[in-house]
């Protein structure tokens, strides 16, 4: 993991104090409500519905045990008692008080932690694919140039006031699990025929209103070019993108009224003088990030006890079946520990599962977390001999759900029960999804399903990257919840397509019910994915299975 | 989630004014603004000097009733009183305002009416600029004669700006030259100020006035031999603007006036500097980029952050003059502008008020803590 350095350390530390005195000034009035919100929004602090919320920035979605128990601490000491781990790698707190933060900042900066950037129109916390250093499929490892790109992000002094968010993940495997079509800037980590690292650089994803898949601006760019054409790239829409209309302010619609050669002229024109500013001294870093990302010491033993226990205990065999994934080292696994057991909220967790979950990877898995974008917990490093323990800790801390990947492992935004720009609940469809099919027993023979639920038309729910998307809306004063089909989020993108009139509060459930049935009807084999059948298909028998008695009504 | 909500700025309303009456022709221009009630209240401001009959005839045309602010310093020229009550009854001047000082301010500072001998800037102070500013109190808006080929600081004005208590201050002859305004007073068979004849090309108190050689500035006869060229009551924004620097607050000390980029002169110019919108595109810049010493660059709301970026442009286009960020900027943007690019920063009194020199300070130490430097090592 990356090691604080005395400069970074220093950063955090008076970053939290020069919040505080921004605290300090919005109170005694120097500062307007007007001009403290950017600065709170940089510091991570929303005003929503009921209360203020901090963000806070989990980089790349890594941190260690101790990071995690002082987030436990935060919970309880400012909070109640828990946390929401978020569709961005961040982890949100929704009921500190104002006069609080500057406090909160100082104990998560005692951490080498902060919550810089975690929202405002300024470039994100960056996000990275949270199997990243430990999967087995990985072509390089996406979380060193995470970290260069955090560095260099952190307090830009031309990128602070941009028309909107800007956010750029990357991914260094060759299955997308950064959703990086779906981000402002899109990384891959590449190489080009001779061999030599670089990236291949994709521009104008995103969800929200208006659904885009990113465009690959430039197939291949040399490792040590990369902070350069960020500059240029950022340069070009800070000064060209929109800022009369919030909704067509993301770089995703620059690049749509632009054109692809446009842009890719204006960055590469800018990209020429951008790069003298850089002498290699960010590649040096970079180099010095590498040592820190270096594979911890793996340990050999046999794995006999592991294969025992699965042939003995169906339970641990379930949730070997759905919450593993292939580890570089095959005597390992990534464990992946559901935030949704059935009929809780999606993505909560209360802080003693947090210590717990502290403990256990401190003991089973080097030390180290992640936060993935599906709103889980990521134990990266577990040898398999290990697992039984590691299971039997989980289980007792209520944490051993054996959903990963399938129908009830969903995501949803908060919706109207904490957001002010909800138009519609959707943590109570998550909820009544969840238990319907826990209560058929079908989710384990239904097999992997992404289901992703938003609470309105900005898409923190990432329904249009859903296999199955329901997009929660209000029509004359009731919720009406739309469903979308054959959404992607990885390396095959794709946006969902809607596929008729929506269903209140009430059908909603049922009729998912309905769309299951029909999937588990027209499949092929028992192997066939939901997606794969839907893209062998096509809409109409779901059309179908859904709308049973009547044609689809105009749309709404 | 939360949205930023940049709210068109008074700059910005003022930059787009611009831009809409560019091309329209004066007079035109005048009707539509006189109409226009998103202007509030509007007055003239009138000298009744040199050629101050073109605009009086103008507006008077348009609306005899609006009404006319004439600052009687009491050291004018009997010739101007004269004058003055000659024009409002030929025009028909329906609501003509003479504006003297303050009785108890006169005595109490210029008792001897000398002050103008030992302390010029007192004196306009108080016979000019006060009475002006109660004068104007009531009113949204102000129409006044300037030119810009009267030099100086009126060099670069534009049509429409903003004075110093955010009032848009309407300057309709901005573009008109000296045969222009003879042209007009020709043809409409204006009567003509009777100094005008005896060599005066712009006349104040007879005090501080003298007449004008052939060759000289056209002010050249105002404050003869003082380093003074404006009495006041057009220094808006400029000079009571607080420049920030890292050693704190200074005033402006550039006295050679700001040109847009189209009125840019064409001839050498000893001291240029001009404004930049922040949406210019500095390219357009290239070709006289090295003959400008100062670039003033508009924040039309905080929130616009493209000024920084047209800053790190300009230096990476090579330029290595002055730069200066103005407008709506708060403390906390200082080290961002600085590490764009910027020396200074150029704010308006009432934001100097709220975010004193000490707020400032706190965060002159723009150099620390800086990644970006790090990754480049460029210190």
């Amino acid at each position: 993991m990356y090691n604080y350095t005395a400069f970074d350390k220093d950063f955090v530390t008076t970053r939290a104090e020069q919040f505080r005195d921004q605290v300090q000034r919005r109170i005694d009035g120097s500062l307007t409500e007007d001009e403290f919100r950017p600065q709170r929004l940089m510091n991570g602090l929303y005003l929503l519905l009921h209360a203020y919320m901090l963000r806070v920035a989990i980089p790349y979605g890594t941190l260690n045990s101790r990071q995690m128990r002082a987030l436990a601490d935060i919970a309880d000491r400012w909070d109640k008692g828990y946390a929401h781990f978020s569709t961005r790698q961040n982890v949100q707190f929704h009921w500190p008080k104002l006069q609080d933060v500057p406090d909160i900042l100082k104990a998560l900066a005692a951490v080498d932690m902060h919550a810089i950037q975690t929202s405002g129109a300024c470039i994100r916390s960056v996000t990275a694919d949270h199997f990243a250093g430990a999967t087995a499929d990985e072509l390089a490892d996406p979380r060193p140039t995470a970290e260069l790109v955090r560095q260099w992000s952190t307090d830009h002094p031309e990128f602070a006031f941009l028309p909107r968010k800007f956010k750029v993940a990357v991914t260094g495997s060759l299955h997308d699990r950064a959703v990086t079509k779906f981000h402002d800037i899109g990384l891959r980590l590449v190489q080009n025929a001779n061999g030599a690292p670089g990236y291949e650089v994709s521009v104008g994803g995103g969800l929200g209103r208006t659904p885009m898949i990113g465009q690959v601006l430039r197939d291949f760019l040399y490792q040590a070019d990369l902070l350069p054409y960020l500059e240029a790239i950022l340069q070009v829409y800070n000064q060209i993108g929109r800022r009369d209309n919030k909704y067509k302010a993301r770089i995703k619609i620059t690049l749509h009224e632009h054109g692809l050669e446009d842009i890719r002229q204006r960055v590469e024109a800018n990209f020429a003088l951008q790069r003298g500013r850089f002498n290699g001294a960010d590649q040096d870093i970079l180099t010095r990030i590498e040592a820190d990302f270096r594979p911890p010491a793996f340990k050999s033993a046999s794995i006999h006890h592991f294969e025992a226990q699965r042939a003995q205990d169906p339970f641990f065999k379930a949730f070997t079946n759905t919450n593993l994934h292939p580890h570089k080292n095959p005597d390992y696994a990534i464990v992946t520990v559901s935030l949704k057991a059935h009929g809780a909220t999606p993505g909560d967790a209360g802080s003693a599962q947090m210590r717990a979950l502290a403990d256990i990877a401190a003991r089973w898995s080097h030390n180290e977390l992640r936060v993935s974008h599906e709103q889980n917990i990521v134990l990266p490093h577990v040898h398999k001999a290990d697992l039984p323990e590691v299971y039997e800790s989980l289980r007792l801390a209520g944490l051993a759900t054996a959903n990963i990947g399938l129908i009830s492992d969903l995501i949803a935004c908060p919706g109207m029960d904490y957001c002010d720009l909800a138009t519609a609940r959707s943590t109570n469809v998550a909820q009544g999804i969840a238990q319907k099919f826990d209560a058929l027993k079908r989710e384990h023979i239904i097999g992997p399903l992404k289901l992703k639920i938003s609470g309105c038309i900005n898409a923190c729910g990432h329904h249009h990257v859903g296999h199955i998307g329901i997009l929660g809306l209000e029509k004359g004063g009731i919720e009406s919840y739309q469903i979308t089909l054959g959404g992607d989020g990885t390396e095959n993108a794709a946006i969902g397509k809607r596929i008729g009139p929506g269903f209140s509060a009430d059908e909603i459930v049922p009729a998912i019910e309905r769309l299951i049935r029909a999937y588990l009807a027209h499949r092929q084999t028992a192997d066939e994915a939901f997606l794969t059948t839907y893209r062998r298909l096509g809409p109409a028998p779901f059309k179908a299975a859904v709308y049973p008695e009547k044609e689809p009504k105009n749309e709404l | 989630m939360s949205f930023e909500n940049p709210n068109l700025s008074r700059s910005a309303h003022v930059a787009a004014l611009n831009k809409r009456f560019k091309n329209t022709d004066t007079v035109d221009m005048l009707r539509e603004i006189m109409a226009d009630p998103g202007f509030g209240k509007l007055a003239l401001v009138s000298s009744f000097g040199a050629d101050s009959v073109v605009l009086l005839d103008m507006v008077a045309n348009i609306n005899r009733a609006l009404p006319i602010i004439f600052i009687d310093t009491e050291m004018l020229f009997h010739q101007t009183l004269t004058y003055q009550r000659k024009l409002a009854k030929d025009l028909g001047l329906q609501d003509m305002r003479r504006i003297l000082p303050a009785r108890e301010a006169v005595l109490e500072r210029d008792f001897d009416n000398l002050m103008h001998r030992s302390d010029t800037a007192a004196c306009c102070a108080l016979r000019k600029t006060e009475p002006l500013a109660r004068a104007l109190a009531e009113f949204g808006g102000w129409i006044s004669g300037r030119k810009r080929y009267q030099g100086g600081a009126r060099a670069a004005m534009e049509l429409f700006e903003l004075d110093a208590e955010q009032r848009i201050k309407i300057n309709p002859l901005a573009h008109w030259s000296r045969e222009d305004l003879a042209a007009y007073i020709t043809a409409h068979g204006l009567p003509r100020h009777p100094l005008v004849t005896k060599g005066y090309k712009s006349i104040g108190c007879a005090s501080c006035t003298t007449p004008s050689g052939t060759v000289e500035n056209e002010r050249a006869g105002r404050w003869r031999g003082q380093n003074k060229t404006e009495c006041g009551i057009h220094i808006g924004e400029a000079a009571r603007s607080v420049i920030v620097t890292d050693e704190g607050f200074t005033d402006e000390d550039w006295a050679d006036g700001f040109h847009s980029f189209d009125t840019m002169p064409t001839q050498e110019s000893p001291a240029l500097a001009i404004d930049l919108q922040s949406d210019f595109s500095a390219e357009d810049l290239l070709p006289w980029i090295a003959k400008i010493d100062l670039i003033r660059v508009d924040f039309p709301v905080f929130s616009d952050g493209r000024g920084f970026s047209l800053a790190c442009q300009l230096r990476l286009l090579g330029f290595v003059g002055r730069l200066r960020a103005k407008g709506h900027i708060v403390a906390d943007q200082y080290a961002m502008a600085r590490r764009s690019g910027f020396d200074e920063i150029e704010i308006d009194h009432a934001l100097a008020r709220r975010q004193p020199e000490r707020v400032w300070q706190t965060c002159a130490n723009w150099r620390a803590r800086d990644y970006q430097n790090l990754l480049r090592q460029s210190a």
